[in-house]
């Protein structure tokens, strides 16, 4: 059994909601993205997605973007992110997962990319920008398949009943549902029609609600508990790394994910 | 799923675009298959645009260059200076057609964004124009005439802060509101039903020159030649010429300042294939996928990607793609004036460069024609920069003395 499917098993026997963050490879830099996963998986978070920076992260906030635009101006390559990945999941016992756009893969070659992401020890893809209607010419869910990584669907409250029940039929692990039909980056409110939307999704996966884009406060995610499997925050923790000095860095991310309070 | 050509091409985006996508697609193949969406697009093209535009036998160049007969396809006398309003007239009555209120663009040299505020103003939607931060700064009369126009021109100061950069920021908007606004994306990039669509509606100047030259002297040109940023002036002018196998069809990409990656935007000979923005083709990238950056002093052209259906044409030996440099644009522009009263549009100087190297290699039995994919007014003050007109700096420099 895949690593992510035993942590979603646990989430689920223990009946709470999980907490999945992510970091830019390479942002603020290499080394602390190490750090920073390290004390995610001390500050008990259960999943952890890595994004592989691009160029022009279409689905991408300006928060996100910056830190892509920042990293990549840092020098970072995508073999970088397969150098932490190998070191991160021998280290931490949570799952990692690669995010990335896919001209990234397609460059690396998509099927090398899931193989030595497998070989790197990522439990899962999350490329937002790879549609069902493509794979006769990309073959991405075959190889996903291949090298025994969850394929982990993006969808939004635009996505119609035909939308929810292709991308039903080829997701796996978890399902990415956005908050809200838009780009990522921290916002103060949840939407109000999130739980509606949440049921709908509900009648088309059998596999586990992942809810992210806007979460940043504890509000958000108590209001998130009994509706969704799993919590998903990015820009806000970019937002809470950049704001204030870098030597209490670490520090303000451990707090930040302890006050969102989501072991109970 | 249509919308692939070969391998290129395609719908490559987050499933959050999907169902709009779709919407578009269903919108634009039941508007084709209705008369009066047909007969609609055809009067608003001769009753606004200005259409059918002149093809001018280019005889005092023709005699000059002593080669091949050269016609110009004078794009420029649109109105708004180009054959952007084109496919601007076409997608907007799809998007009355859709319900929409809101119009947005992504716009480089300015040109299509222009047109999107006009006919944004004559079809009354509300309108906004996303312009990298470099373009905005470098085409600041067309930003001026967009905001006459009631469009709200929002800058664009990520990534490259060009025209990949508005495209980036104008598909990130269309996420966000999908549900009121219809994003007329400006050439033939992007995903499907894109490049298809705007390909259609700007076939219209390839049938207008094939009627034209029938009625002038001969049946079919030898040489067609456009310049190609995105690529939908040449793939307006090229398409109804695709099957007649003896036309040459001819992609100018801009050479810029070197060959160095960043100092041109020729995709063909430093790029390679990948999927960006939503569509397959080739693209300038690093190994790993990174867009790089671009030059042209056409700010249209200054672009990393290029139309898939041109891809997939250029990988059938079908449309040869050549290049030429900021300076011999400069010189096309001049020549161009001077010897035919037309001053180009910095873009299709690009077509006119290559033209002037061409004809006096060929006999004078072959015909040329060049696309003048749009006027020149826009750039004038690249122009003067690079020609160093003095007096016109002791004009800003008195009007500036003035003061509002």
């Amino acid at each position: 059994m895949n690593k992510l499917n035993q942590q979603l098993e646990k989430i689920k026997s223990e009946k709470r909601l999980g907490l999945m963050t992510h970091v830019v490879v390479g942002y603020p830099s290499l080394n602390e993205t190490v750090e920073l996963v390290r004390l995610m998986e001390k500050s008990g978070v259960d999943i952890v997605e890595l994004q592989i920076p691009f160029s022009d992260p279409l689905a991408d906030g300006t928060t996100i973007m910056q830190a892509c635009e920042k990293s990549l101006i840092n020098g970072t390559k995508v073999h970088d992110a397969f150098t932490i990945m190998t070191k991160l999941s021998r280290e931490v016992s949570i799952p990692l997962l690669f995010m990335a756009y896919y001209n990234n893969v397609f460059k690396y070659g998509t099927q090398k990319f899931c193989k030595d992401a497998k070989a790197a020890g990522a439990a899962g893809l999350i490329v937002p920008d790879i549609p069902i209607e493509e794979e006769q010419e990309e073959h991405f869910i075959r190889f996903c398949k291949k090298y025994n990584l969850a394929n982990i669907r993006v969808i939004s409250p635009s996505s119609n009943a035909n939308r929810l029940q292709k991308n039903a039929k080829v997701g796996s692990g978890f399902v990415y549902c956005t908050a809200r039909q838009g780009i990522t980056g921290a916002r103060k409110k949840l939407s109000s029609k999130l739980n509606a939307y949440l049921s709908q999704v509900k009648k088309y996966f059998t596999i586990p609600l992942a809810v992210g884009f806007g979460i940043s406060k504890p509000e958000h995610i108590k209001a998130l508990k009994g509706n969704a499997d799993i919590a998903v925050v990015g820009s806000a923790l970019i937002d809470v790394i950049d704001k204030g000095d870098k030597g209490d860095m670490e520090k303000r991310v451990y707090s930040f994910i302890r006050e969102l309070n989501v072991i109970d | 799923m249509k919308g692939h050509f070969g391998k290129f091409g395609g719908r490559y985006v987050p499933e959050m675009l999907i169902p709009a996508l779709e919407e578009l697609e269903v919108a634009f193949n039941s508007a084709l298959k209705d008369k009066s969406f047909v007969q609609e697009f055809e009067y608003y093209l001769k009753n606004f645009a200005g259409r059918p535009t002149p093809l001018v036998f280019a005889e005092n160049l023709t005699r000059q260059l002593g080669g091949a007969k050269i016609y110009l396809k004078n794009e420029g006398l649109n109105h708004t200076g180009a054959h952007k309003i084109t496919h601007c007239i076409g997608q907007t009555l799809i998007a009355k057609r859709m319900g929409k209120t809101r119009l947005i663009a992504e716009t480089g040299a300015g040109q299509h964004g222009l047109a999107t505020a006009t006919v944004a103003a004559k079809f009354g939607f509300s309108c906004t124009v996303y312009m990298g931060e470099v373009d905005m700064v470098r085409q600041r009369p067309n930003v001026f005439l967009m905001e006459q126009l009631g469009a709200k021109v929002v800058s664009v100061s990520f990534g490259n802060k060009t025209l990949k950069d508005a495209v980036n920021a104008a598909l990130k908007d269309y996420i966000e509101n999908v549900s009121t606004t219809h994003y007329i994306l400006g050439s033939v990039v992007g995903p499907h039903p894109y490049p298809t669509m705007n390909a259609y509606f700007q076939s219209i100047v390839g049938k207008e020159v094939k009627k034209q030259l029938r009625d002038d002297t001969c049946y079919l040109p030898d040489y067609v030649i456009a310049c190609v940023g995105g690529g939908s002036n040449a793939i307006g002018i090229f398409s109804s010429f695709l099957k007649d196998l003896s036309v040459k069809l001819i992609g100018v990409e801009a050479g810029g300042k070197g060959q160095k990656i960043g100092q041109h935007a020729r995709r063909f000979k430093g790029g390679s294939v990948g999927v960006v923005e939503g569509y397959k083709s080739y693209f300038l990238q690093n190994k790993d996928g990174q867009i790089e950056k671009t030059h042209s002093i056409a700010a249209g052209l200054d672009y990393a990607g290029i139309g898939p259906q041109l891809a997939n044409l250029r990988d059938q030996k079908r449309v040869e793609f050549v290049s030429v440099t900021d300076k011999e644009v400069i010189s096309a522009v001049q020549t161009l004036a001077r010897t035919e009263g037309i001053i180009p549009a910095l873009e299709s100087a690009h077509a006119v460069a290559y033209a002037i190297k061409l004809a006096p290699q060929l006999s004078q039995e072959k015909t040329i024609v060049v696309n003048i994919s749009g006027r020149g007014d826009k750039d004038l003050f690249i122009l003067v920069e690079q020609l160093h007109d003095k007096e016109f700096y002791r004009f800003l420099e008195s009007y500036i003395k003035k003061g509002i």
